[in-house]
């Protein structure tokens, strides 16, 4: 199946075209969603068997190149089709076929009577099929193909229902936010791919590497490419400063945000740092860069999300937040540690979106946590599974978001040093307080809706049972990478796993301090005890007394109302970036170079060519031996240049 | 001569005998007419598989034949022969699928129009694997004949008896020149053997009546790919004669002199000062891409567009002539592999919309057709964005690595001349694509037919264009071996 | 002697030539046509080249010049009038550009240093221009086009068929 890998990339292609092309004549549903699911469950097994595979080899031979053709060449470049089979790309090809598996199978109960039904399943399958090509790339020049693909499904996703409203404009107009603000990070991608081209010659990820890892390479070339892919992962990731499309692409149906916005597409760009690991290792400013940016963005979305009211919105920050903490792992230079959050934070980010969207389903599209209300009565099977993954995500042991959280917190402390820890822990217990205000608010209390005309319910088993699959991963999940001073260095299997793949770059970079186990556990039971701490304090706030949140929030509301309004940051870059730009195009490049100048030029020269068209036309003239007699001139010019040079 | 050369020449064998086949075929039974077209489809569709899979392979046991020679020396095998042997066997096939509904359409189904498609192709392929003078000359006419009649099929039309007697009386000028080339190259070089003259070559050069022998000899087939200033005939040949003629004659017709100027100019061009014959093309290039692409602008007949545009496209590959270097040579064949589809496809599409009585073959007809016709207007608008060279299409990477040979030649000028003249094509190539999505048509009522095999010859040609745009990369390489 | 007569053959061919394309009636034409053949036949002889210069006479000058005639004669010959446009322009730039041609090629036939003429064997050339050894050569060496000139020949046929024939069912 190793050989095959590409299958997995071809079934959801095969899926875009059935349903693309032939989706508006099926009649029923089903076939549409079966076609769309069956082509990602197929993929999944594709990866899966590759997986196992992969795994009873030894671990030597485990990397393996699968070239499809040549794809361009030209003069020195040579990129192929080729798909790369490792540790990471299978890790990040279980994760996307398998959540998007399960993600494809809910959108067919969630999407039921859309009248895009077939549309929405179509660009689904797309999307899978670009994230499969970015992740299965063996070359940047791929890679890239399936970013801005992944990028051109989400504008196409979160614009879906293209009709409706969404806070203040429409959701074009948030799929055109998400798509600019992409746009300046690809900008990054593709400097630094040029860049990289440039050192290195080549744009295959073996080929760099190699070179990478050898290094005559000045450092400040090193520094310089990784802050450039930076700034693409940025983008894609959703961090400071480049994190204000992803609260937006909220617009989208639900299984998207799933989907794209929290499981699969926005970790793009942690795997882009993992995958040029070696680059980043060999640019400590870059490292330290990536770390500051994470930290500082997992907290400032965390403090947003503590006062957010619209259910996606919360979410939308937490996912921001937890991105920032894998960047922040990356920073530290603890790759696997990075990529297990990735995986974890999968499974539960998933399932509190799809919880999120049973609810809303269940709700008939209302949105405001205010108006909801022990909703556990009518659902009690959502209400589980969101409180299993409120619970992963607040870093409770056993649950999966403890160990890959608290992985990442380990590292900040060895490497980083205190303070990058003492903020890691405190955006966790906001992590914990604001996603327990979310559950407490939406599954618990009393009810606020108006029950005369709301009318609450179970959403169907095809929307139930992935929910139950993806809570059994969150509740399992983090066995995989239990720490080592639980289990010893071999028993964690996924830093086992990924071991290889990082290798070199980890020789590279300073490990931190030793430090005694006696500390990890202490700095452990910190942060868990504060989560617990934080859980309490949200039910003893939002379950027993209500007024006090009230009381708060208007004693320091200076406070709330920034938070509230995201700290203005969308209003500041109105105000900095937009507005001036805008203001120049408007009076500058539009009414005076593109009008006078370049309208004007053009219109000249098409006149001019317009005017030598006609008068060529006359030469045409039908008559034989005009013709000849051209064709003799012709003769004798070329008869006299030849006498002439000789 | 041995069997073993029977055996080795199979491709013009199939052919030839396939000529005979349906002449007895449409002589002796009544009935069989109706498989002649399914025939002639096969016997190109087989010659074609049959060449691309010989491509690489040698003779067993022996030197390379092509070193040396069929039949005494007059005809090569496997290598950049194959290679076309393919490219004619299976762009004639489209134009026979092309060519069965728009026989039926116009009503004037007559077996002689297979018999002289396969014979131009007979005589194309005895170009392009021809080792002597006098087989390249045979070649020419075969094809050439073929041409003429085919021209003036349609006998009762006008136009099209006039396009064939001016393709005749320009085509026999040209080739007075050429046979007049070929007595010089003869007269200095002593055999009509291309080997022969080639191990001379480098002592010929400084002998003038040599070099006027070859630039006649070149100047014969410049006819007949229609580069400036040998091109007049094109836009009237191309417009009166029947659309499946066109499709015939402006792409695999086209492939054919290509290879015969290939034949003998890389040679000659890499021995003698290869600046005379390299500026000679560079001016003739100049030319005919901003004569084409400007004089397709004033068009309204969209073959006649295509007929300018085709200019050119030749004028695009003689850049490859004139940078003069391998890759300058491979960029020709991949640009005409590419050319060949692009254009089959577009003639294949006119083909299918053209009415009986020669109408809707206006820009202005192509109004609102994507409602109309949605499948076939956005294959055309593919086509013509492939015409124009927007990436992804197979014509984008003809034109990148045309225009990379000659900056590689130091030639960077004429890629910037290449560059202008794609711009100003972009024009009336977008125009079509305007007309048919954002304009609204006059006459809704005009339901149009489709027939199955044409749309058959519309697809493959777009799954190529699509796919040598997308993979260029397999191409390339397998013409970079072969040169 | 073979000078003498070479000259003449040569500017009776030219004469003729020229005569071909200005005499306005095609008959006349036509056979200063004849003429022209005639003259190329005998420059053949002097090549020793018997085969080709019977072959010329009896084909060209004879049969294919019958039916040239004969065609000219059923036709109207002033349709060919109407057909081309006669402007004198084309006509003066058609002289110009011809002139110029032979001027050139005459320069460059005088700037050639021609190398010694292979002087063959006299007994040699003779035995070539047979009919055995054309014979001999057409099977052998030149087999192929031999074929392929035939399938020339048989694709002329056919497109005449195609263009002329009255009823094709």
């Amino acid at each position: 199946m190793r050989n095959l890998i590409y299958l997995s990339v071809v079934f959801p292609l095969i899926g875009f075209l059935v349903n693309g092309l032939l989706g508006r004549k099926f009649k029923s549903e089903k076939v549409v969603g079966i076609i769309g699911s069956g082509a990602v469950g197929a993929a999944f097994l594709v990866v899966l068997a590759a997986f196992v595979e992969t795994l009873r080899m030894p671990e030597e031979g485990r990397a393996l190149i699968v070239t499809l053709f040549q794809w361009v060449k030209a003069g020195n470049l040579d990129v192929s089709i080729a798909y790369q089979i490792d540790q990471l790309s299978l890790v990040m090809g279980l994760v996307v076929t398998g959540v998007g598996f399960l993600i494809h199978i809910y959108s067919i109960g969630y999407m039921h009577g859309d009248k895009g039904f077939w549309r929405f399943f179509t660009y689904l399958n797309l999307f899978i099929f670009a994230m499969m090509n970015l992740v299965l790339a063996d070359n940047f020049l791929l890679m890239f193909l399936g970013w801005e693909g992944v990028g051109l499904c989400s504008y196409l996703l979160i614009g879906f229902w293209y009709d409706r409203k969404f806070e203040k404009s429409t959701t074009s107009d948030a799929a055109k936010k998400a798509f600019v603000v992409n746009r300046i990070g690809d900008f990054g991608f593709l400097i630094g791919m040029f860049l990289i081209y440039l050192n290195f010659g080549s744009l295959n990820f073996t080929t760099v590497f190699a070179k990478a890892g050898v290094g005559n390479i000045p450092e400040s070339t090193f520094t310089l490419i990784a802050l450039c892919l930076f700034i693409g992962a940025a983008g894609k990731s959703a961090q400071i400063p480049l994190f204000v499309w992803l609260p937006d692409a909220m617009a989208g149906p639900t299984p998207v945000s799933a989907l794209i916005h929290a499981a699969t597409m926005v970790t793009a760009g942690v795997y882009l740092v993992a995958r040029c690991s070696i680059i980043y290792a060999s640019a400590p400013m870059a490292l330290t860069v990536v770390a500051v940016i994470g930290l500082a963005t997992a907290f400032f979305a965390a403090t947003v999300g503590l006062v957010q009211t619209d259910i996606k919105k919360v979410l939308a920050y937490s996912t921001v937040s937890q991105l920032g903490y894998m960047f922040l792992a990356m920073g530290m230079g603890a790759f696997s540690a990075g990529i297990f959050h990735v995986v974890t934070h999968a499974f539960f980010k998933a399932l509190l979106f799809l919880g999120a969207g049973s609810v809303i389903h269940g709700m008939h599209d209302e949105q405001d946590i205010r108006k909801y209300g022990n909703l556990k009565k009518y659902m009690p099977k959502t209400a589980k599974t969101f409180l299993i993954a409120a619970i992963a995500i607040s870093g409770i042991p056993p649950f999966a978001g403890f160990f890959s959280k608290d992985e990442i917190l380990w590292e900040a402390f060895s490497v980083g040093g205190f303070g990058f820890w003492i903020f890691g822990v405190i955006t966790a217990l906001f992590t914990a307080f604001y996603m327990f205000r979310l559950y407490f608010l939406t599954f618990e209390g009393k009810e606020r809706f108006d029950s005369h005309h709301v009318h609450p319910h179970e959403s169907p088993a095809v929307m139930t049972i992935p929910l139950m699959i993806l809570a059994f991963l969150s509740i399992v999940g983090g066995f995989l990478g239990m720490p080592a001073i639980f289990v010893g260095e071999e028993g964690n299997l996924f830093g086992r796993w990924l071991a290889p793949i990082f290798k070199s770059a980890e020789t590279k970079i300073f490990t931190g301090a030793e430090h005694s186990h006696l500390m990890e556990i202490l700095l452990m039971a910190i942060s868990v005890a504060g989560a617990a701490l934080a859980i309490y304090f949200a039910k003893f706030v939002y379950l027993h007394k209500p007024e006090i949140a009230e009381k708060v929030s208007a004693k320091l509301k200076p406070i709330y109302t920034t938070l509230l309004n995201k700290y203005y940051v969308d209003e500041i870059y109105d105000a900095v970036v937009v507005n001036p730009i805008r203001l120049v195009s408007e009076s500058f490049l539009w009414k005076i170079t593109d009008v006078k100048l370049i309208d004007g030029l053009l219109n000249k020269s098409a006149a001019l060519v317009d005017y030598l068209s006609g008068y060529i036309r006359k030469i045409q003239t039908g008559a034989v031996q005009f013709y000849a007699i051209i064709m003799m001139t012709g003769i004798l010019a070329a008869l006299f240049w030849i006498i002439k040079s000789l | 001569m041995e069997m073993k050369d029977l055996f080795y020449a199979m491709p013009l064998l199939i052919v030839g005998g396939g000529i005979l086949l349906i002449l007895l075929i449409d002589m002796f039974f009544k009935g069989g007419k109706k498989i002649i077209p399914a025939l002639t489809f096969f016997i190109l569709l087989g010659t074609a598989y049959y060449s691309l899979f010989t491509i690489n392979q040698l003779p067993i046991g022996l030197m390379p034949v092509s070193e040396f020679g069929l039949f005494y020396g007059m005809l090569s095998f496997g290598g950049k022969a194959h290679l076309f042997y393919f490219l004619f066997n299976f762009g004639s096939a489209i134009a026979v699928l092309i060519a069965n509904d728009y026989l039926k359409k116009i009503e004037t189904e007559y077996s002689e129009y297979y018999i002289l498609l396969l014979s131009s192709v007979l005589g194309m392929m005895l170009i392009a694997g021809s080792r002597n003078l006098v087989m390249i000359f045979i070649g020419l006419e075969q094809m050439s004949i073929s041409f003429y009649a085919l021209a003036g099929y349609r006998r009762k039309n006008i136009l099209s008896n006039e396009a064939a007697l001016k393709y005749f009386l320009l085509g026999s000028f040209a080739t007075g020149f050429l046979i007049y080339g070929m007595a010089f190259i003869f007269g200095t070089a002593q055999s009509m053997m291309l080997i022969d003259i080639f191990s001379q070559t480098s002592v010929l050069v400084k002998n003038p009546l040599f070099m006027i022998g070859i630039l006649l000899f070149l100047i014969g087939f410049t006819f007949k790919i229609a580069a400036v200033p040998f091109h007049m005939w094109a836009p009237d040949v191309y417009e009166g004669s029947p659309t499946s003629v066109t499709a015939l004659m402006a792409t695999v017709g086209k492939a054919a002199a290509f290879s015969a100027i290939l034949l003998i100019f890389v040679s000659v061009a890499k021995m003698g000062p290869n600046s005379v014959f390299s500026s000679m093309f560079s001016v003739v290039a100049v030319l005919s891409m901003l004569y084409g692409s400007i004089a397709a602008i004033a068009q309204k007949d969209i073959k006649r567009m295509l007929a300018y545009s085709s200019i050119a496209h030749a004028g695009y590959m003689t850049i490859g002539l004139a940078a003069v270097n391998p890759s300058g040579i491979a960029g020709i064949i991949f640009y005409l592999v590419a050319y060949t589809f692009m254009n089959l496809g577009a003639f294949g599409i006119i083909a299918l919309l053209e009415s009986k009585e020669g109408k809707f073959l206006s820009i202005e007809d192509y109004k609102g057709l994507g409602t109309r016709q949605p499948f076939l207007a956005a294959s055309l608008a593919i086509i013509m964005f492939a015409l124009s060279g927007i990436p992804p299409f197979a014509g984008f990477f003809g034109k990148y690595y045309i225009f990379l040979a000659a900056i590689q030649s130091g030639d960077t000028w004429l890629a910037l001349v290449g560059v202008l003249s794609s711009v100003i094509s972009v024009y009336f190539y977008l125009r079509v694509v305007v007309y048919m999505y954002f304009s609204k048509s006059d006459d809704e009522s005009a339901i149009l037919e489709i027939s199955q095999t044409g749309l058959l010859a519309v697809i493959a040609s777009l799954v190529l264009v699509i796919a040598f745009g997308l993979a260029p990369g397999s191409l390339i390489r397998l013409i970079s071996g072969l040169i | 002697m073979e000078v003498i007569l070479f000259a003449v053959f040569a500017s009776i061919a030219v004469v003729s030539s020229v005569l071909v394309v200005t005499r306005r009636n095609p008959v006349i034409a036509a056979l200063c046509l004849i003429l022209n053949f005639g003259s190329l036949a005998g420059m053949y002889l002097l090549l020793s080249a018997q085969f080709i210069a019977v072959v010329q006479i009896i084909v060209y000058a004879g049969a294919i010049m019958v039916l040239f005639l004969f065609v000219l004669m059923l036709l109207r010959p002033d349709m060919e009038r109407s057909f081309f446009r006669h402007d004198p322009l084309f006509k003066w730039a058609a002289i110009i550009v011809s002139v110029f041609t032979f001027l050139l090629l005459v320069y460059a036939i005088i700037l050639t240093t021609f190398n010694a003429p292979i002087l063959a064997n006299h007994a040699k050339t003779i035995e070539i221009g047979t009919v055995e050894a054309i014979g001999k050569e057409l099977f052998s060496n030149f087999l192929l086009p031999f074929e392929a000139i035939g399938f020339v020949l048989l694709s002329a046929t056919v497109g005449a068929m195609l263009l002329s024939k009255k009823k094709l069912d």
